[in-house]
């Protein structure tokens, strides 16, 4: 059994939170996507019962970088067109921005997590890969609690559309801090599409969807077609839920 | 849980800077050739780093390039274990997003891209791994646990990586990880666990295999090359840009590995380093590595692989897996190219000049990634 135990979106550079110290002070290093993603993570942790044996799965973004980056990209490729590549120089700090494990890296390092940790990379769709590799780690027994992160935005250039969102799990039936309502993971259902469907490249948007959806829902069973442009194009996904 | 299945190798695929095939990959190592050369495009740009592991075989130039490299070692492993795609479920760690040469300039290449080019003919899972330095070790990690526990009965599982293009060599470079240009011998640049190592060289490549159960490969009358045994990961918990001195976090995933598969150190004949030639991280996987042996690491062989590959990044694991495979077949463990002069606190038992000739059955594969992310796999020759 696999229950959702307790979820929070982060959309705000201004709202990191102050603890734990460690992570404050390293969130200058990471990319907007990556500090928001560690913000949600924050708000779900109080939740857990034992963050530091959690299964952690961290979504990379689908689109990486920040908008010093991409700024010095820009200025590398014009200096690069009139042969002077080499005379760019980078803040070593911007090079981390591009860094695809960093979120699962910080979390361990502010939480002393050293259980299963996966990154999964930010092609779209991979949210609901990482959603059931969760699921495949408490139904077998490994771990009882799982947690799943995730940010990304939707332009480097200026980090517009930038959102973070953290899911917590548990083995036990507790109420979903939303909904004062237990709310189980029945299945995650797929079924390949005829043809591949058009795609939209967000790692967070597609969870943060998810739990819009979940949140005025009464008790009973709950199907939750993800959209198609939230998927990978391949396949048709389908989270099954009963809600007490 | 303890598994239900067994679960074994029965495909390999590389494309690296030594060699375009897996076993050209493999004579190439053997003879301790590195395949590191200073690069014109790199020296055109006027970069503070001139030297990487360009894989000839495909041309720079074209904005694929990273689904090219690919596709090439899937299809090789794919055909030795005489299986299609839309059989077998596919877990592959792709390189950063960056910029690809494309025939009017740079294009962006963000890797999810990569992924999905590669994903759509095979069958589910499709799992992107996103683990820096240690992807490669842990999609073929996964893939194995996938196997395992019955979910799929194969997988194709590895990694590829494009990243030697100006943008991260301006950028390791800043970070101060590369191997600058060592004189008139380019090749030399990267030297794993020397006492004049100065960091890494980049290199682009692919490595592949099909990770399946045996009894699916004995229906299939399929060639077995090696079993996994077991797979380990743990978190350094310590920093983000560098380990703990003691290789704590490293030692902790070689034994998960051996845990996993009912074994102990001492059943381990030999281990494929990740050691990339940095000041820091060479040291750390010494000490993990002789943590793990204990009394027993005089005698235990260690080799790297990237003074001959250069660093291939979400690759570097999966090339590293191919060598492990070949050293499980054939007890031959490949010498660390450019290592001469062992540095202090790097002591182990290493393969120094010219192969190792020895009954080697059971190798763990390990790759510690940025961030504090390990991972290591065990493979063993088939009972």
């Amino acid at each position: 059994m696999t229950y959702l135990v307790a979820a929070a979106e982060r959309r705000l550079a201004d709202q990191l939170p102050e603890e734990p110290a460690r992570l404050r002070r390293d969130f200058r290093r990471f990319n907007l996507p990556v500090q928001l993603a560690l913000a949600a993570a924050t708000d779900v942790v109080p939740a857990a019962e034992d963050p530091a044996s959690m299964a952690v799965v961290s979504l990379a973004p689908c689109q990486n970088g920040s908008p010093e980056l991409y700024r010095w990209a820009e200025a590398a490729i014009a200096a690069g067109s009139a042969g002077r590549f080499g005379a760019t120089r980078m803040n070593p700090t911007h090079t981390l921005h591009v860094i695809d494990n960093l979120a699962l890296s910080a979390f361990a390092i502010a939480y002393g997590s050293d259980g299963y940790c996966l990154g999964v990379g930010g092609a779209p769709g991979q949210a609901w890969c990482g959603l059931e590799i969760l699921c495949e780690r408490l139904a077998g027994g490994r771990e009882r609690e799982g947690l799943l992160m995730a940010g990304d935005q939707t332009r480097v250039a200026d980090a517009t559309g930038s959102r973070g969102v953290a899911l917590l799990f548990s083995t036990q039936r507790r109420p979903y801090a939303a909904l004062g309502r237990a709310v189980e993971l029945v299945a995650i259902e797929h079924e390949r599409r005829p043809s591949p469907s058009p795609v939209v490249a967000h790692a967070a948007a597609g969870l943060c969807d998810f739990l819009g959806a979940l949140a005025p829902h009464g008790a009973g069973p709950f199907a939750y077609e993800v959209p198609a442009e939230q998927t990978d194009g391949i396949d048709h996904v389908t989270l099954v839920l009963q809600v007490a | 849980m303890k598994a239900a299945h067994r679960v074994v190798v029965t495909g390999c695929g590389a494309v690296s800077a030594v060699g375009a095939t897996s076993d050209a990959f493999w004579e190439a190592l053997l003879t301790g050739r590195s395949g590191i050369a200073r690069l014109p495009r790199l020296v055109a740009a006027q970069l503070p780093v001139t030297v990487g592991g360009e894989v000839a075989a495909v041309p720079v130039g074209r904005a694929d390039r990273d689904v090219i490299l690919a596709n090439r070692a899937i299809d090789e492993a794919l055909g030795v274990a005489r299986l299609e795609r839309s059989a077998v479920g596919f877990i592959w760690a792709t390189g950063l997003d960056t910029y690809q040469e494309g025939e009017r300039g740079p294009v962006f290449r963000p890797a999810g891209s990569c992924f999905a080019a590669l994903a759509h003919p095979f069958a589910e899972p499709r799992r992107m791994v996103a683990a820096a330095c240690a992807a490669g070790t842990q999609a073929i990690g996964e893939a194995y646990w996938q196997v395992r526990a019955g979910h799929v009965d194969a997988c194709m599982a590895g990694g590829s990586s494009c990243m030697l293009s100006p943008f991260y060599i301006i950028g390791f470079a800043a970070l101060q990880a590369l191997a600058v240009d060592d004189g008139d011998e380019p090749s030399s640049a990267c030297r794993p666990f020397d006492r004049r190592r100065r960091g890494f060289a980049v290199s682009d490549g692919a490595g592949a295999l099909v990770v399946e159960s045996l009894d699916g490969a004995r229906r299939r009358g399929a060639p077995v090359l090696a079993e996994i045994a077991g797979f380990g990961m743990s978190q350094d918990r310590f920093d983000l840009n560098r380990p703990p001195e003691d290789g704590s976090g490293a030692e902790r995933c070689l034994r998960r590995a051996v845990e996993d598969a009912g074994l102990a150190p001492g059943d381990v004949d030999a281990v494929n380093a990740h050691a990339t030639g940095t000041r820091a991280g060479d040291l750390a996987e010494a000490a993990a590595i002789r943590r793990f042996f204990g009394d027993d690491w005089p005698g235990k062989p260690v080799s790297s692989l990237k003074g001959a590959l250069g660093h291939a990044m979400a690759a570097a694991g999966a090339l590293e897996a191919v060598a492990a495979v070949a050293t499980c077949r054939t007890g031959v463990v490949p010498p660390t190219a450019n290592l001469g002069d062992p540095d202090d606190g790097c002591e182990l038992c290493h393969v120094i000049g010219r192969p190792r000739q020895e009954d080697v059955r059971t190798v763990l594969s390990a790759s510690f990634g940025m961030g504090g992310q390990n991972a290591a796999v065990l493979f063993r020759r088939p009972a």
